[in-house]
Protein backbone atom coordinates (compact mmCIF):
# COMPACT_ATOMS: atom_id res chain seq x y z
CA UNK A 1 0.00 0.00 0.00
CA UNK A 2 3.05 2.39 -0.42
CA UNK A 3 1.53 3.79 -3.33
CA UNK A 4 -1.55 5.41 -1.23
CA UNK A 5 0.92 6.82 1.27
CA UNK A 6 0.96 10.44 -1.00
CA UNK A 7 -3.01 10.66 -0.71
CA UNK A 8 -2.10 11.16 2.90
CA UNK A 9 -0.23 14.61 2.36
CA UNK A 10 -3.35 15.88 0.37
CA UNK A 11 -5.48 17.82 3.60
CA UNK A 12 -9.16 16.42 3.63
CA UNK A 13 -10.19 19.29 2.49
CA UNK A 14 -9.47 19.11 -0.41
CA UNK A 15 -10.61 15.57 -1.31
CA UNK A 16 -14.38 14.79 -1.12
CA UNK A 17 -15.35 12.52 1.07
CA UNK A 18 -15.95 8.90 0.19
CA UNK A 19 -14.53 5.70 0.34
CA UNK A 20 -12.14 3.90 -1.87
CA UNK A 21 -14.81 0.98 -2.76
CA UNK A 22 -17.52 2.64 -3.04
CA UNK A 23 -16.24 6.10 -4.98
CA UNK A 24 -17.86 5.19 -8.02
CA UNK A 25 -21.35 5.79 -6.02
CA UNK A 26 -20.83 9.30 -6.71
CA UNK A 27 -21.60 9.32 -9.94
CA UNK A 28 -24.71 10.53 -11.48
CA UNK A 29 -26.30 7.50 -12.40
CA UNK A 30 -24.42 4.80 -10.01
CA UNK A 31 -27.04 4.10 -7.45
CA UNK A 32 -29.29 3.53 -10.64
CA UNK A 33 -27.32 0.82 -12.06
CA UNK A 34 -26.15 -0.95 -8.68
CA UNK A 35 -29.65 -1.07 -7.94
CA UNK A 36 -30.65 -2.60 -11.26
CA UNK A 37 -27.90 -4.88 -10.56
CA UNK A 38 -29.25 -5.92 -7.45
CA UNK A 39 -32.37 -7.82 -8.74
CA UNK A 40 -32.02 -11.15 -7.13
CA UNK A 41 -32.82 -8.84 -3.95
CA UNK A 42 -35.46 -6.73 -5.09
CA UNK A 43 -37.36 -9.54 -6.99
CA UNK A 44 -36.95 -11.82 -3.63
CA UNK A 45 -38.12 -8.64 -1.68
CA UNK A 46 -41.36 -7.56 -3.96
CA UNK A 47 -42.50 -11.02 -4.59
CA UNK A 48 -42.26 -12.03 -0.72
CA UNK A 49 -44.02 -8.96 -0.27
CA UNK A 50 -47.16 -10.13 -2.34
CA UNK A 51 -46.88 -13.52 -0.67
CA UNK A 52 -46.99 -13.15 2.67
CA UNK A 53 -49.78 -10.07 2.00
CA UNK A 54 -51.83 -13.15 1.48
CA UNK A 55 -50.67 -15.78 3.25
CA UNK A 56 -53.27 -18.28 5.00
CA UNK A 57 -55.94 -16.97 2.85
CA UNK A 58 -57.63 -19.80 0.19
CA UNK A 59 -57.42 -17.86 -2.89
CA UNK A 60 -54.12 -16.34 -2.38
CA UNK A 61 -52.85 -13.87 -4.34
CA UNK A 62 -55.89 -14.29 -6.77
CA UNK A 63 -58.47 -12.36 -4.43
CA UNK A 64 -56.76 -9.33 -6.57
CA UNK A 65 -58.24 -11.27 -9.42
CA UNK A 66 -61.58 -11.55 -7.97
CA UNK A 67 -62.28 -8.67 -6.31
CA UNK A 68 -61.11 -6.18 -9.52
CA UNK A 69 -63.48 -8.10 -11.68
CA UNK A 70 -66.51 -7.78 -8.93
CA UNK A 71 -65.66 -4.34 -8.90
CA UNK A 72 -65.12 -4.14 -12.61
CA UNK A 73 -68.50 -6.07 -13.49
CA UNK A 74 -70.31 -3.71 -10.53
CA UNK A 75 -69.36 -0.77 -11.87
CA UNK A 76 -69.67 -1.39 -15.70
CA UNK A 77 -72.88 -2.60 -15.47
CA UNK A 78 -74.03 1.07 -13.22
CA UNK A 79 -71.55 3.43 -15.72
CA UNK A 80 -72.70 2.15 -18.91
CA UNK A 81 -76.05 3.05 -17.77
CA UNK A 82 -75.46 6.24 -16.18
CA UNK A 83 -73.36 7.38 -19.49
CA UNK A 84 -75.51 5.79 -21.72
CA UNK A 85 -72.83 3.88 -23.38
CA UNK A 86 -73.02 0.15 -25.06
CA UNK A 87 -71.80 -2.41 -22.16
CA UNK A 88 -69.61 -3.94 -24.85
CA UNK A 89 -67.21 -1.61 -25.25
CA UNK A 90 -67.53 0.71 -22.15
CA UNK A 91 -66.56 -2.33 -19.86
CA UNK A 92 -63.65 -3.56 -21.24
CA UNK A 93 -62.67 -0.09 -21.30
CA UNK A 94 -63.00 0.74 -18.17
CA UNK A 95 -61.30 -2.37 -16.44
CA UNK A 96 -58.25 -1.80 -18.16
CA UNK A 97 -58.61 1.45 -17.39
CA UNK A 98 -58.81 0.77 -13.94
CA UNK A 99 -56.77 -1.56 -13.81
CA UNK A 100 -53.71 0.37 -14.65
CA UNK A 101 -54.55 3.14 -12.77
CA UNK A 102 -54.49 0.39 -10.22
CA UNK A 103 -50.71 -0.53 -10.94
CA UNK A 104 -49.80 3.62 -11.40
CA UNK A 105 -51.28 4.99 -8.52
CA UNK A 106 -50.49 2.24 -6.23
CA UNK A 107 -46.76 1.90 -7.05
CA UNK A 108 -46.75 6.07 -6.73
CA UNK A 109 -48.40 5.70 -3.22
CA UNK A 110 -46.33 3.08 -1.86
CA UNK A 111 -42.88 4.77 -3.09
CA UNK A 112 -42.82 7.42 -0.72
CA UNK A 113 -42.58 4.65 1.89
CA UNK A 114 -40.11 2.94 -0.15
CA UNK A 115 -37.20 3.75 2.22
CA UNK A 116 -38.68 3.96 5.20
CA UNK A 117 -39.91 0.37 4.50
CA UNK A 118 -36.29 -0.64 4.49
CA UNK A 119 -35.00 1.84 7.36
CA UNK A 120 -34.04 -1.29 9.45
CA UNK A 121 -31.59 -2.65 6.20
CA UNK A 122 -30.47 0.94 5.15
CA UNK A 123 -29.12 1.46 8.45
CA UNK A 124 -27.21 -1.73 8.99
CA UNK A 125 -26.08 -2.48 5.29
CA UNK A 126 -25.33 -0.46 2.23
CA UNK A 127 -27.82 -1.57 -0.77
CA UNK A 128 -28.55 0.78 -3.65
CA UNK A 129 -31.34 3.15 -2.44
CA UNK A 130 -33.32 2.49 -6.21
CA UNK A 131 -33.58 -1.06 -4.54
CA UNK A 132 -36.17 -0.08 -2.56
CA UNK A 133 -37.82 1.56 -5.14
CA UNK A 134 -37.59 -1.60 -7.50
CA UNK A 135 -38.82 -3.52 -4.55
CA UNK A 136 -42.34 -1.36 -4.92
CA UNK A 137 -42.48 -0.99 -8.71
CA UNK A 138 -42.21 -4.91 -8.89
CA UNK A 139 -44.26 -6.06 -6.31
CA UNK A 140 -47.13 -3.90 -7.86
CA UNK A 141 -46.42 -5.60 -11.46
CA UNK A 142 -47.02 -8.42 -9.92
CA UNK A 143 -50.30 -7.49 -8.98
CA UNK A 144 -50.75 -5.89 -12.28
CA UNK A 145 -50.07 -9.41 -13.63
CA UNK A 146 -52.90 -10.72 -11.97
CA UNK A 147 -55.60 -7.95 -12.37
CA UNK A 148 -54.64 -7.88 -16.14
CA UNK A 149 -55.67 -11.66 -17.15
CA UNK A 150 -59.00 -10.18 -16.76
CA UNK A 151 -59.06 -9.06 -20.16
CA UNK A 152 -59.24 -12.39 -21.13
CA UNK A 153 -62.47 -13.45 -20.07
CA UNK A 154 -63.38 -10.05 -20.88
CA UNK A 155 -62.51 -10.77 -24.39
CA UNK A 156 -64.57 -13.95 -24.44
CA UNK A 157 -67.63 -12.63 -22.94
CA UNK A 158 -67.82 -9.97 -25.28
CA UNK A 159 -66.46 -11.45 -28.22
CA UNK A 160 -63.23 -9.39 -29.26
CA UNK A 161 -60.63 -10.69 -31.45
CA UNK A 162 -57.71 -7.47 -30.70
CA UNK A 163 -55.57 -8.58 -33.34
CA UNK A 164 -52.26 -8.01 -34.83
CA UNK A 165 -52.28 -4.22 -32.54
CA UNK A 166 -52.15 -6.41 -28.64
CA UNK A 167 -48.97 -7.09 -29.36
CA UNK A 168 -48.12 -3.43 -28.77
CA UNK A 169 -48.85 -4.07 -25.37
CA UNK A 170 -45.41 -5.60 -24.18
CA UNK A 171 -43.63 -2.09 -25.56
CA UNK A 172 -46.41 -0.23 -23.85
CA UNK A 173 -46.02 -1.93 -20.51
CA UNK A 174 -42.08 -1.68 -21.09
CA UNK A 175 -42.69 2.07 -21.04
CA UNK A 176 -45.31 2.62 -18.51
CA UNK A 177 -42.65 0.33 -15.80
CA UNK A 178 -39.70 2.52 -16.82
CA UNK A 179 -41.31 5.61 -16.30
CA UNK A 180 -42.65 4.41 -12.82
CA UNK A 181 -39.73 3.52 -11.63
CA UNK A 182 -38.19 6.91 -12.06
CA UNK A 183 -41.33 8.79 -10.73
CA UNK A 184 -41.32 6.50 -7.59
CA UNK A 185 -37.96 7.20 -7.19
CA UNK A 186 -38.16 11.09 -7.12
CA UNK A 187 -41.14 10.25 -5.00
CA UNK A 188 -39.17 8.06 -2.65
CA UNK A 189 -36.54 10.61 -1.72
CA UNK A 190 -38.95 14.01 -1.33
CA UNK A 191 -41.23 11.65 0.36
CA UNK A 192 -38.43 10.97 2.95
CA UNK A 193 -37.49 14.36 3.21
CA UNK A 194 -40.93 16.11 3.24
CA UNK A 195 -43.11 14.14 5.02
CA UNK A 196 -46.10 16.09 3.58
CA UNK A 197 -45.07 14.56 -0.11
CA UNK A 198 -46.76 11.53 0.39
CA UNK A 199 -49.91 13.02 1.53
CA UNK A 200 -49.72 15.35 -1.70
CA UNK A 201 -48.96 12.52 -3.66
CA UNK A 202 -52.23 10.74 -2.85
CA UNK A 203 -54.63 13.37 -2.87
CA UNK A 204 -53.22 14.45 -6.13
CA UNK A 205 -53.49 11.04 -7.19
CA UNK A 206 -57.29 11.06 -6.26
CA UNK A 207 -57.89 13.59 -8.03
CA UNK A 208 -56.29 12.70 -11.32
CA UNK A 209 -58.25 9.59 -11.48
CA UNK A 210 -61.23 11.82 -11.62
CA UNK A 211 -59.40 13.92 -14.50
CA UNK A 212 -58.00 11.12 -16.03
CA UNK A 213 -60.22 8.89 -18.70
CA UNK A 214 -60.64 6.26 -17.13
CA UNK A 215 -64.38 5.72 -15.81
CA UNK A 216 -65.38 8.10 -18.97
CA UNK A 217 -64.20 8.09 -22.43
CA UNK A 218 -61.42 10.78 -24.33
CA UNK A 219 -64.79 11.64 -26.56
CA UNK A 220 -67.32 12.68 -23.83
CA UNK A 221 -64.83 16.03 -23.57
CA UNK A 222 -66.04 16.91 -26.92
CA UNK A 223 -63.63 20.14 -27.95
CA UNK A 224 -61.51 20.06 -25.19
CA UNK A 225 -59.29 16.73 -25.70
CA UNK A 226 -56.49 18.85 -24.13
CA UNK A 227 -57.50 17.76 -20.48
CA UNK A 228 -56.82 14.15 -21.51
CA UNK A 229 -53.57 15.25 -24.01
CA UNK A 230 -52.06 17.27 -21.63
CA UNK A 231 -51.93 14.73 -19.25
CA UNK A 232 -49.34 12.07 -18.92
CA UNK A 233 -51.33 9.57 -16.62
CA UNK A 234 -54.06 9.29 -19.95
CA UNK A 235 -50.89 9.06 -22.06
CA UNK A 236 -49.46 5.75 -20.43
CA UNK A 237 -52.97 4.11 -19.31
CA UNK A 238 -53.65 4.07 -23.03
CA UNK A 239 -50.24 2.41 -24.21
CA UNK A 240 -51.79 -0.18 -22.39
CA UNK A 241 -55.37 -0.38 -22.67
CA UNK A 242 -55.37 0.81 -26.24
CA UNK A 243 -53.28 -2.28 -27.57
CA UNK A 244 -55.64 -4.59 -25.67
CA UNK A 245 -59.07 -3.23 -26.87
CA UNK A 246 -57.66 -3.88 -30.17
CA UNK A 247 -56.35 -0.44 -31.18
CA UNK A 248 -52.81 1.18 -32.00
CA UNK A 249 -52.27 3.92 -29.55
CA UNK A 250 -51.92 7.80 -30.57
CA UNK A 251 -48.65 9.00 -32.01
CA UNK A 252 -48.96 11.42 -29.01
CA UNK A 253 -49.04 8.71 -26.24
CA UNK A 254 -45.28 7.36 -27.53
CA UNK A 255 -43.88 10.25 -27.60
CA UNK A 256 -44.98 11.65 -24.97
CA UNK A 257 -44.26 8.23 -22.78
CA UNK A 258 -40.69 8.08 -24.55
CA UNK A 259 -40.08 11.60 -23.89
CA UNK A 260 -40.60 10.79 -20.57
CA UNK A 261 -38.70 7.56 -20.21
CA UNK A 262 -35.63 9.69 -21.69
CA UNK A 263 -35.91 13.14 -19.52
CA UNK A 264 -37.30 11.25 -16.01
CA UNK A 265 -33.89 8.75 -15.27
CA UNK A 266 -31.37 11.66 -15.49
CA UNK A 267 -33.72 13.85 -13.53
CA UNK A 268 -34.45 10.78 -11.16
CA UNK A 269 -30.41 10.40 -11.49
CA UNK A 270 -29.45 13.78 -10.60
CA UNK A 271 -32.02 14.21 -7.50
CA UNK A 272 -30.34 10.49 -6.05
CA UNK A 273 -27.12 11.85 -6.81
CA UNK A 274 -27.32 15.22 -4.56
CA UNK A 275 -29.97 13.27 -1.91
CA UNK A 276 -27.75 9.42 -1.69
CA UNK A 277 -25.50 10.39 1.00
CA UNK A 278 -28.47 11.84 2.72
CA UNK A 279 -30.92 9.72 2.77
CA UNK A 280 -29.72 7.59 5.67
CA UNK A 281 -29.73 10.81 8.01
CA UNK A 282 -33.71 11.52 7.22
CA UNK A 283 -35.40 7.81 8.26
CA UNK B 1 -0.80 -3.98 4.86
CA UNK B 2 -3.18 -0.88 5.83
CA UNK B 3 -6.68 -1.93 4.43
CA UNK B 4 -8.66 1.06 6.50
CA UNK B 5 -7.78 4.82 6.88
CA UNK B 6 -9.74 7.03 8.13
CA UNK B 7 -8.67 10.80 7.88
CA UNK B 8 -10.24 13.42 9.90
CA UNK B 9 -13.52 11.97 9.33
CA UNK B 10 -16.32 13.87 10.87
CA UNK B 11 -19.99 12.93 11.16
CA UNK B 12 -22.50 15.76 11.51
CA UNK B 13 -26.57 13.30 11.87
CA UNK B 14 -29.41 16.13 11.64
CA UNK B 15 -32.10 15.28 13.89
CA UNK B 16 -35.34 16.52 12.09
CA UNK B 17 -38.00 17.62 14.04
CA UNK B 18 -41.55 17.19 12.68
CA UNK B 19 -41.56 21.25 11.86
CA UNK B 20 -37.87 20.76 9.30
CA UNK B 21 -39.93 17.80 7.22
CA UNK B 22 -42.58 19.39 6.84
CA UNK B 23 -42.39 22.08 3.46
CA UNK B 24 -44.41 24.10 4.88
CA UNK B 25 -41.92 25.39 7.17
CA UNK B 26 -39.14 25.14 4.36
CA UNK B 27 -41.41 27.23 1.90
CA UNK B 28 -41.90 29.62 5.16
CA UNK B 29 -38.03 30.06 5.58
CA UNK B 30 -37.26 30.47 1.88
CA UNK B 31 -40.42 33.30 1.53
CA UNK B 32 -38.75 35.19 4.29
CA UNK B 33 -35.21 35.19 3.66
CA UNK B 34 -33.82 32.30 5.70
CA UNK B 35 -34.39 33.89 8.85
CA UNK B 36 -37.03 31.42 9.90
CA UNK B 37 -34.55 28.84 8.44
CA UNK B 38 -32.50 28.62 11.83
CA UNK B 39 -36.23 28.08 13.68
CA UNK B 40 -37.35 25.81 11.80
CA UNK B 41 -33.99 24.13 11.29
CA UNK B 42 -32.65 20.95 12.40
CA UNK B 43 -30.37 20.34 15.25
CA UNK B 44 -27.03 18.56 14.45
CA UNK B 45 -25.38 16.00 16.53
CA UNK B 46 -21.52 15.78 15.87
CA UNK B 47 -21.51 11.99 16.42
CA UNK B 48 -17.79 11.93 15.58
CA UNK B 49 -15.40 14.37 15.13
CA UNK B 50 -12.07 14.20 13.57
CA UNK B 51 -11.08 10.79 13.26
CA UNK B 52 -8.15 9.33 12.09
CA UNK B 53 -6.77 6.11 12.28
CA UNK B 54 -5.42 3.14 9.96
CA UNK B 55 -6.25 -0.93 10.29
CA UNK B 56 -4.00 -3.12 9.35
CA UNK B 57 -4.50 -6.82 8.39
CA UNK B 58 -5.20 -9.03 11.12
CA UNK B 59 -6.85 -6.27 13.31
CA UNK B 60 -8.85 -7.06 16.01
CA UNK B 61 -10.39 -4.00 17.33
CA UNK B 62 -12.40 -3.72 20.25
CA UNK B 63 -14.58 -0.35 20.40
CA UNK B 64 -15.20 0.85 23.47
CA UNK B 65 -16.89 3.88 25.25
CA UNK B 66 -20.09 5.19 27.12
CA UNK B 67 -23.24 5.05 25.58
CA UNK B 68 -23.56 7.99 22.71
CA UNK B 69 -19.93 7.68 22.37
CA UNK B 70 -19.82 6.91 18.75
CA UNK B 71 -19.37 2.88 18.32
CA UNK B 72 -22.44 2.35 16.72
CA UNK B 73 -21.75 5.82 14.39
CA UNK B 74 -18.31 4.37 13.83
CA UNK B 75 -19.36 1.26 12.73
CA UNK B 76 -22.08 2.66 10.42
CA UNK B 77 -19.34 5.02 9.04
CA UNK B 78 -17.15 1.50 8.17
CA UNK B 79 -20.33 -0.29 6.33
CA UNK B 80 -20.93 3.09 4.47
CA UNK B 81 -24.20 3.56 5.95
CA UNK B 82 -23.32 7.08 7.06
CA UNK B 83 -21.39 9.55 4.65
CA UNK B 84 -18.77 11.57 6.60
CA UNK B 85 -19.85 14.61 6.88
CA UNK B 86 -15.78 15.65 6.54
CA UNK B 87 -12.80 13.81 5.86
CA UNK B 88 -12.01 10.54 4.09
CA UNK B 89 -12.33 6.93 4.45
CA UNK B 90 -11.03 4.33 2.32
CA UNK B 91 -11.84 0.72 3.25
CA UNK B 92 -9.71 -2.30 0.57
CA UNK B 93 -12.09 -4.70 0.86
CA UNK B 94 -15.49 -6.17 1.55
CA UNK B 95 -17.35 -5.25 4.39
CA UNK B 96 -19.84 -7.13 6.42
CA UNK B 97 -21.93 -5.51 9.49
CA UNK B 98 -23.79 -7.34 11.79
CA UNK B 99 -25.22 -4.74 14.07
CA UNK B 100 -28.83 -6.60 14.52
CA UNK B 101 -28.63 -10.52 13.90
CA UNK B 102 -32.11 -10.72 13.19
CA UNK B 103 -32.33 -8.22 9.95
CA UNK B 104 -35.38 -9.39 7.28
CA UNK B 105 -36.60 -11.72 10.00
CA UNK B 106 -40.36 -12.13 8.74
CA UNK B 107 -42.31 -13.83 11.52
CA UNK B 108 -45.22 -15.08 8.67
CA UNK B 109 -42.68 -16.69 6.62
CA UNK B 110 -41.46 -19.81 7.37
CA UNK B 111 -38.11 -20.49 9.29
CA UNK B 112 -36.48 -22.23 5.41
CA UNK B 113 -37.91 -18.78 3.76
CA UNK B 114 -36.72 -16.78 6.08
CA UNK B 115 -33.12 -18.77 5.20
CA UNK B 116 -33.51 -17.39 1.98
CA UNK B 117 -35.18 -13.41 2.86
CA UNK B 118 -32.07 -12.86 5.43
CA UNK B 119 -29.75 -15.04 3.67
CA UNK B 120 -30.00 -12.55 0.97
CA UNK B 121 -29.76 -9.32 2.82
CA UNK B 122 -26.29 -10.58 3.72
CA UNK B 123 -25.23 -10.75 0.63
CA UNK B 124 -25.28 -14.68 0.24
CA UNK B 125 -26.28 -16.29 -3.11
CA UNK B 126 -29.14 -18.97 -3.69
CA UNK B 127 -26.68 -21.62 -4.33
CA UNK B 128 -25.05 -21.06 -1.03
CA UNK B 129 -27.53 -21.12 0.74
CA UNK B 130 -29.00 -23.93 -0.46
CA UNK B 131 -25.91 -25.97 0.47
CA UNK B 132 -25.94 -24.43 3.85
CA UNK B 133 -29.37 -25.87 5.07
CA UNK B 134 -27.94 -28.31 6.71
CA UNK B 135 -25.28 -26.59 8.70
CA UNK B 136 -28.44 -24.27 9.70
CA UNK B 137 -30.88 -26.65 10.69
CA UNK B 138 -28.06 -28.37 13.31
CA UNK B 139 -26.36 -25.11 14.53
CA UNK B 140 -30.18 -23.79 14.91
CA UNK B 141 -31.24 -27.41 16.37
CA UNK B 142 -34.65 -26.63 14.59
CA UNK B 143 -34.98 -29.03 12.63
CA UNK B 144 -38.70 -29.86 10.81
CA UNK B 145 -39.51 -26.55 12.87
CA UNK B 146 -37.86 -24.72 9.92
CA UNK B 147 -41.41 -25.49 8.00
CA UNK B 148 -43.64 -24.00 10.28
CA UNK B 149 -43.96 -19.88 10.39
CA UNK B 150 -40.87 -18.03 12.32
CA UNK B 151 -43.82 -16.62 14.50
CA UNK B 152 -44.27 -19.86 16.44
CA UNK B 153 -40.98 -20.10 17.23
CA UNK B 154 -39.39 -18.75 21.30
CA UNK B 155 -37.82 -15.89 20.97
CA UNK B 156 -34.42 -17.94 21.61
CA UNK B 157 -35.31 -20.36 18.79
CA UNK B 158 -35.87 -16.96 16.29
CA UNK B 159 -32.50 -15.85 17.22
CA UNK B 160 -30.63 -18.79 16.60
CA UNK B 161 -32.23 -18.93 12.96
CA UNK B 162 -30.79 -15.70 12.85
CA UNK B 163 -27.75 -16.32 14.25
CA UNK B 164 -27.16 -19.31 11.93
CA UNK B 165 -27.99 -17.47 8.62
CA UNK B 166 -26.00 -14.44 9.75
CA UNK B 167 -22.59 -16.36 10.42
CA UNK B 168 -22.71 -18.11 7.06
CA UNK B 169 -20.81 -14.95 5.62
CA UNK B 170 -17.42 -15.41 5.09
CA UNK B 171 -16.54 -11.87 5.81
CA UNK B 172 -13.36 -9.66 4.95
CA UNK B 173 -14.18 -6.80 7.08
CA UNK B 174 -15.83 -8.27 9.78
CA UNK B 175 -18.17 -5.28 11.81
CA UNK B 176 -20.07 -6.67 14.61
CA UNK B 177 -22.00 -4.16 16.96
CA UNK B 178 -22.78 -5.53 20.86
CA UNK B 179 -22.82 -9.28 20.46
CA UNK B 180 -25.44 -11.49 21.17
CA UNK B 181 -27.20 -10.98 24.80
CA UNK B 182 -30.06 -13.23 24.70
CA UNK B 183 -30.10 -17.07 24.87
CA UNK B 184 -29.09 -19.18 27.19
CA UNK B 185 -25.43 -19.85 28.31
CA UNK B 186 -25.52 -22.89 26.18
CA UNK B 187 -26.45 -20.73 23.15
CA UNK B 188 -23.90 -18.35 23.66
CA UNK B 189 -21.06 -20.73 24.10
CA UNK B 190 -22.27 -22.21 20.89
CA UNK B 191 -22.59 -18.20 19.23
CA UNK B 192 -19.65 -17.25 20.59
CA UNK B 193 -17.19 -20.57 19.24
CA UNK B 194 -19.31 -19.97 15.77
CA UNK B 195 -18.31 -16.18 15.60
CA UNK B 196 -15.00 -16.77 17.06
CA UNK B 197 -14.69 -18.86 13.55
CA UNK B 198 -15.84 -16.36 11.50
CA UNK B 199 -13.53 -13.49 13.48
CA UNK B 200 -10.34 -15.93 12.84
CA UNK B 201 -11.40 -16.04 8.73
CA UNK B 202 -11.76 -12.47 8.56
CA UNK B 203 -9.19 -10.34 7.74
CA UNK B 204 -9.92 -6.97 9.63
CA UNK B 205 -12.92 -6.96 12.73
CA UNK B 206 -14.00 -4.25 14.44
CA UNK B 207 -16.49 -4.83 17.87
CA UNK B 208 -18.34 -2.44 19.55
CA UNK B 209 -18.89 -3.98 23.80
CA UNK B 210 -19.65 -3.26 26.65
CA UNK B 211 -18.80 -6.44 28.60
CA UNK B 212 -14.41 -5.94 28.11
CA UNK B 213 -13.91 -9.75 28.82
CA UNK B 214 -15.40 -10.41 26.08
CA UNK B 215 -13.10 -7.56 23.89
CA UNK B 216 -9.97 -8.69 25.78
CA UNK B 217 -10.49 -12.42 24.70
CA UNK B 218 -10.77 -11.75 20.78
CA UNK B 219 -9.79 -8.27 20.47
CA UNK B 220 -5.56 -7.22 20.14
CA UNK B 221 -6.09 -3.13 19.70
CA UNK B 222 -9.42 -1.12 20.95
CA UNK B 223 -10.13 2.36 20.50
CA UNK B 224 -11.99 4.47 23.06
CA UNK B 225 -13.95 6.68 21.86
CA UNK B 226 -15.59 9.87 24.02
CA UNK B 227 -18.34 12.07 22.48
CA UNK B 228 -17.32 11.17 19.14
CA UNK B 229 -13.73 11.92 19.75
CA UNK B 230 -11.16 8.91 19.85
CA UNK B 231 -9.32 9.25 23.20
CA UNK B 232 -6.64 6.45 22.41
CA UNK B 233 -5.95 3.83 20.30
CA UNK B 234 -3.47 0.75 20.78
CA UNK B 235 -2.90 -2.16 22.06
CA UNK B 236 -5.85 -4.04 23.63
CA UNK B 237 -4.70 -4.27 27.04
CA UNK B 238 -3.51 -0.69 27.72
CA UNK B 239 -6.62 0.74 26.04
CA UNK B 240 -9.24 -1.10 28.08
CA UNK B 241 -6.81 0.28 31.39
CA UNK B 242 -6.92 3.79 30.05
CA UNK B 243 -10.61 3.39 30.01
CA UNK B 244 -11.12 2.09 33.00
CA UNK B 245 -8.88 4.40 35.29
CA UNK B 246 -10.16 7.33 32.27
CA UNK B 247 -13.40 6.83 32.31
CA UNK B 248 -13.78 7.98 36.05
CA UNK B 249 -11.79 10.93 35.32
CA UNK B 250 -13.77 11.99 32.03
CA UNK B 251 -17.34 11.13 34.28
CA UNK B 252 -15.84 13.81 36.58
CA UNK B 253 -14.85 16.02 34.15
CA UNK B 254 -18.78 16.14 32.58
CA UNK B 255 -20.22 15.73 36.04
CA UNK B 256 -18.57 19.14 36.85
Amino acid sequence: MTDTIADEQVPAAATSPRRATTSASDAVGADLLAGIAAWPLWAMLGWNDIRLRYRRSVLGPFWMTLSMAIFVVTLGFIYSRIFKMDIRTYLPFLALGFILWGFVSTTLNESGGAFLEGDRIIKQIRVPFSAFVFRVVWRNFIVLLHTIVLIVPIWIIFGMTPGLNSLLVVPGVALVYLNLAWAGIVVAILSTRFRDIPLIVATALQVTMFATPIMWPVSSLGDYTLIADANPFFHLIELVRAPLLGNAPAPLSWTVAIGLALVGPVFAALLMRRASRRIVYWL
Amino acid sequence: MTIIRLTNVSVDIPVYSVGSSSIRKVVLGRAIGGRFGQAAGHVIVKALKDISFEAQNGDRIGLVGNNGSGKTTLLRVLADVYAPTSGTVEVNGQVSPMFDATLGMNHDATGLENIRICGMLWGLTREELDASLDDIAEFSELGDYLKMPVRTYSAGMQLRLAFAIATLRKPDIFLLDEIIGVGDANFFQKAFARLEGLVRRSRILFVASHTKPIIQRICNKAIWLHNGTLVAYGEVGEVLEAYSSGDARLAQVAAA
